[in-house]
């Protein structure tokens, strides 16, 4: 052993005398548990105690107590902000979710130049969620945009489908669930983890290729839906940017969701009260819809090692 | 040898950062406009360096879209830029105590006040202390179009019933899609505000309390639905449906389907930029004949103002005064901001045609014809957010017949008594 192998031998053997391992692993976790602490729980506690105030960010607090949630709940356009998201949640969720399988579906065929399906139908995700793509949809859909030009080959009239409230918001959904790429990457995966024995076993049996759909592969990959559709439940939920920067939440509030009065009383109006009051009943609703479907698993999500168990017995 | 050399390095480049920072002082300079107004800010500035070696500016600016947002964070949480280009309103908006502005008149030795009228220096004291240095003051007017007149075998109109006939001739002789006039929803709020002033000669907030009945609002009200009715601005629905973010991005400005807008004065150059070649951007005047007062207002249409967190509140004194006051600084600047108030800049600038003669026209137009005076709380963001303001609420349910006048005028006063805590 050279000498300066020894040493820092020395050196470690009388470091770890001084920490023990309990707090070498706490040296490690630290710098997360500050960036916790600072960036996500102190936050978190303000907003809830901020929510029970008037808290305005250039007049401070003068008042303590209710008053924000029984605001929330009496005010006619903040019940219409919820009942827009719920739409746009029904609406978006689902389709997003039967349209990733669909494709998923597709692409596991084994299809010539199927890679490159693969790429593109997962591109739209990562550039969906961006400002120049809402600006595209934008400019797709104006009065005079290539959508109402292509019709206007056809011979029909196109509608003002930015500024009808009876179109807005199915433009905003459409922009959503086009950005389906994500979840199909994860059901193509669940796919290719089906047994193929199983496919093999039930075509002798005799069952058509919907049977076996349904009974074979929509069971096998449920846990993986289960999971799709609580992240989709949660980012619906929260969408800010298509809306924002397509129709800032026109026309007729037609398309103003949650997320954004929080926005515009928080950061446009200054009214941190408010707007934490409104996060905080969005919290709520969201953890109460997860509670739901988290219920709901075990009517519906199978678990391999589940199904195991049930054999075994 | 390696270990000398070394420190030789470290030692010649703490050397070399230590005299910089002490020869150097760093201010922050904010603004918002267009390219046209950034491009002569920054030269501006760079004269500035040149003239103060000891002082250098770091720049931030962008377009209007967002940036009272991103300030209003700033000023919250006192992390605003020493100098900064401010919203008339802002001053009672952010800083109505005092506290987020420093007292211009403590650096009056740096500063030439003398320079500016005693009204120009009240509109922006409040708490007590000057917090923002007036550099313009703006009035609504009318821009028309000459070609799209023309076009349509008219002249550009001079009183409300011109304008009214004129919305049947563009859509008789131009087509369904064609109008005489485009107005946004805080433009219909502002232009039913002159007409109501007009007709009614009163202000319309005094002393912090609505001055209007609910019938004199829906009087009103119903003087932009006529409009809407009569072809003579297109509704909501069809403004927008183009899609555009604002009028002067607007195809249709730009190619003369609509025909005039209602706008600031110091706006006339965006607007007249925006136009194609083959189109002729003219001045408008004030209708007469809406009533027997000259309605309408004008307002400081922004000030420079130093922040109470700048380190260097004497290197942001003089930067604000060379951009306003010194020749070299005023010459740079142009009138990218308005017709100046600042009486040294403006003669400089007429004396050496440096004025835009449409802006110069416009502003002597707006500032001889309007009596009346404006509430800060009126630009309030509440008030006047695009969308989600309680004007643009107002109108746009107007607009898409979600309600009727009277309705309208119910939704206005509601919203415009919170804001003004009544």
């Amino acid at each position: 052993m050279s000498l300066q192998q020894k040493a820092s031998r020395a050196l470690l053997s009388r470091g770890a005398k001084k920490l023990d391992s309990g707090r070498i692993g706490f040296l490690y976790v630290l710098p997360w548990l500050l960036g916790f602490l600072f960036f996500k729980l102190y936050p978190f506690a303000s907003s809830l105690y901020y929510s029970f105030t008037d808290m305005h960010l250039f007049n401070g607090i003068s008042r303590w107590g209710f008053f924000n949630f029984e605001n929330i709940f009496t005010s006619g356009q903040i019940i219409k902000s919820f009942t827009v998201t719920f739409k746009y949640v029904l609406v978006t969720v689902p389709l997003k979710l039967v349209t990733a399988l669909f494709i998923a579906y597709i692409l596991n065929f084994r299809i010539k130049g199927v890679t490159y399906f693969r790429t593109g139908y997962y591109v739209p995700s990562i550039l969906g969620g961006s400002v120049a793509i809402a600006v595209l949809w934008k400019a797709l859909f104006r009065n005079e945009g290539l959508v109402n030009a292509m019709l206007a080959v056809l011979g029909i009239k196109g509608p003002s489908w930015l500024s009808d409230p009876q179109y807005a918001l199915f433009i905003i959904s459409l922009l959503r669930i086009w950005q389906f790429g994500s979840s199909m990457v994860i059901f193509l995966a669940a796919l290719k983890g089906v047994p193929e024995d199983l496919y093999e076993a039930s075509t002798i049996d005799g069952a058509t290729s919907r049977r076996q759909f349904f009974s074979i592969t929509l069971p096998l990959i449920s846990p993986v839906i289960f999971y799709n559709l609580v992240t989709q439940l949660v980012q619906a939920f929260q969408e800010f940017n298509g809306p924002y920067i397509i129709t800032k939440g026109g026309p007729l509030n037609s398309t103003r969701l949650v997320s954004m009065i929080i926005y515009d009383q928080g950061i446009k109006n200054y009214k941190m009260g408010l707007s934490s009051a409104l996060a905080w009943v969005l919290f709520i609703i969201l953890m109460l819809l997860t509670l739901v479907a988290f219920k709901s698993q075990k009517h519906w999500v199978y678990y391999s090692d589940e199904m195991q168990g049930r054999g075994k017995k | 040898m390696k270990k000398l050399l070394a420190l030789s390095l470290a030692l010649v480049m703490v050397f070399g950062l230590s005299t910089t920072a002490l020869a150097q002082s760093t201010i922050s300079f904010s603004w918002w406009g267009g390219d046209a107004r950034h491009e002569a800010t920054i030269k501006a500035v760079d004269a500035f360096e040149a003239k103060n070696p000891d002082i250098a500016v770091s720049d931030e600016y962008s377009a209007w879209s967002g940036w009272e947002e991103k300030m209003g964070q700033r000023f919250a949480s006192n992390s605003a830029p020493d100098l900064n280009q401010i919203n008339w309103n802002w001053i009672t908006a952010f800083s109505s105590d005092g506290s987020k502005f420093v007292d211009l008149n403590t650096l009056s030795d740096i500063i030439d006040l003398s320079q500016f009228e005693k009204s120009g220096l009240d509109a922006c004291t409040v708490a007590g202390k000057l917090q923002g240095l007036p550099v313009s003051m703006t009035g609504r007017i009318f821009y028309w179009n000459k070609a799209a007149f023309e076009k349509a075998g008219i002249g550009v109109p001079a009183s409300h019933a011109e304008l009214m006939a004129a919305g049947q001739v563009f859509k008789d002789k131009l087509g369904e899609d064609y109008y005489p006039l485009v107005l946004g929803t805080y433009d219909r709020m502002i232009l039913m505000v002159f007409y109501l002033e007009s007709v009614y000669g009163k202000d319309w907030v005094v002393e912090n309390k609505l001055n209007y009945t609910k019938d004199e609002i829906a009087a009103g009200l119903n003087f932009i639905k006529e409009m809407e009715d009569g072809h003579v601005i297109p509704t909501l629905m069809k403004l927008t449906g183009d899609g555009a973010d604002s009028l002067d991005k607007n195809n249709n400005w730009m190619d003369g389907h609509y025909g005039g807008i209602f706008e600031w004065d110091s706006a006339a150059g965006k607007f007249q930029k925006a136009l194609n070649e083959d189109q002729e951007f003219v001045v408008g005047e004030h209708f007469s004949d809406w009533g027997e007062y000259q309605g309408g207002y004008a307002k400081v249409s922004m000030a420079l103002a130093i922040s109470e967190t700048a380190q260097d509140k004497e290197a942001a004194a003089k930067l604000l005064n060379f951009l306003l006051n010194e020749e070299e600084g005023v010459a740079l600047m142009e009138s990218q901001r308005g017709i100046p108030l600042s009486k040294k800049a403006n003669e400089y600038l007429a004396a050496n045609k440096l004025l835009d003669p449409i802006v110069a026209e416009a502003n002597a137009k707006v500032l001889s014809w309007v009596r009346f005076n404006l509430d800060p709380l009126f630009e309030s963001n509440e008030l006047k957010a695009d969308e989600t303001g309680v004007y643009a609420q107002v109108m746009a349910n107007l607009s898409y017949g979600e309600v009727d006048v009277d309705g309208a005028a119910d939704m206005l006063i509601e919203g415009v008594n919170s804001v003004l805590g009544n």
